[in-house]
């Protein structure tokens, strides 16, 4: 089961992506199209993919259950996902006044979660399957380190966060809660 | 009396007990991180951006003295390995609450015979040349920091008000020194060295006016 996060500053510029590989089992998710497709292609983005281009073969199949990581074609399908998503974050946001908002868009089997900090930071993190109370704990844990790198004077609203301390710690944070 | 090493501890921490109003440490060090970047935008230039920093603190520490002197009692140190033991233990902790411990090194060059010096006297007082290095394990001005690669390319030194200060400082008690930065580890080294070097030691100017 894969993740994927993007970190975007309030003018929506990406600042930080991370993809991250659970080694979680992961929950049967009862996607529409599955049953419909040939095993082969029941891995995490030949769903996606074959319902984008309607193609039968899909060129990334993968052998077993193992999950094929970012290929060129899945990043741009993740993106397109994820910049979708961005409007009804919007949308949510308005009517909500909490932080975390959970599910908030569904693609296929990509569900898309998002956290809004106080500052207009938007955190999406795509997912598959249902994970609320691991991703609210993820979520919190990459806050409070993105609160540490934006005490950085060097660092702006805006800048791209190139620390690897911070990577390194939303990976073991990734690790732990997905 | 040779005060101890102890003691100097002692008088350290009492001053900064003693201390009516202190600023809060994250107040502290943003301010001064939003200085340095402000700096470094109207500059460009690390170099320059040191050279100020350094020339504000030497406008500090020439302030800083005064208040220091009238606080701590303290009188005036025999030598300049002593100016060391006071600078770290007492100095710094009554103004940043760390304690950087304090190394000290001989003149480069150390002859019997009567060198000519520059201000013309034997160097009876101090020796020129003498230095110490103030190791800091925790640096309050840098709490947040991380340096971005140009910072590190263009020789930054993130803290180099503290070289001004001291130089400000000892300037006003007739001390001549340099204070600079050996090591640094925002800048990836293992330690933050401070090394501040005698340069001489300043006659005592008469003041204008006294016939």
């Amino acid at each position: 089961m894969s993740h994927h996060l993007f970190v975007l500053s309030p003018s929506d510029t990406p600042i930080y992506n991370l993809t991250h590989s659970s080694s979680k089992p992961a929950s049967s998710i009862a996607s529409p199209l599955a049953s419909n497709l040939p095993t082969w292609s029941t891995s995490a983005f030949a769903g996606t993919l074959t319902a984008l281009s309607g193609a039968s073969s899909a060129t990334n199949h993968t052998s077993g259950g193992a999950v094929r990581m970012g290929g060129g074609q899945d990043r741009h399908v993740i993106q397109m996902i994820a910049n979708a998503s961005l409007d009804a974050v919007e949308d949510v946001m308005r009517k909500e006044n909490t932080m975390y908002l959970k599910a908030i868009d569904k693609f296929n089997e990509w569900t898309v979660s998002a956290f809004i900090t106080p500052g207009n930071t938007k955190f999406i993190l795509l997912h598959e399957g249902k994970n609320d109370d691991g991703i609210k704990s993820f979520f919190m844990d990459v806050w409070e380190l993105y609160v540490k790198t934006m005490l950085n004077p060097f660092h702006s609203a805006h800048t791209v966060v190139r620390s690897s301390v911070f990577d390194t710690r939303v990976r073991q944070s990734a690790k732990k809660y997905l | 009396m040779a005060t101890t090493s102890k003691q100097y501890k002692g008088i350290g921490e009492d001053l900064w007990k003693g201390r009516a109003e202190k600023v809060n440490a994250e107040l502290f060090a943003l301010t001064y991180g939003a200085l340095v970047v402000q700096l470094i935008q109207d500059y460009e230039d690390y170099a320059e951006v040191n050279k100020q920093l350094e020339k504000m603190g030497y406008n500090i520490g020439t302030r800083l003295i005064e208040d220091f002197l009238a606080k701590s009692n303290l009188g005036r140190c025999s030598d300049f390995r002593e100016v060391g033991e006071v600078v770290s233990k007492v100095g710094f902790k009554s103004f940043l609450n760390i304690s950087p411990s304090v190394t000290h090194g001989a003149p480069p060059s150390t002859s019997t015979s009567p060198r000519p010096m520059s201000t013309g006297s034997a160097p009876t007082g101090p020796s020129s040349g003498a230095y110490f290095t103030l190791t800091l394990d925790e640096n309050p001005l840098a709490e947040f920091v991380e340096l971005p690669e140009d910072a590190l390319e263009g020789g930054l030194w993130f803290s180099n008000v503290l070289c001004g200060v001291l130089r400000g400082a000892l300037e006003m008690v007739q001390m001549q020194v340099q204070a600079e930065f050996v090591s640094d580890v925002l800048r990836g080294d293992e330690t933050t060295e401070i090394r501040v070097r005698l340069i001489k030691t300043l006659d005592e100017e008469i003041p204008v006016g006294d016939d």
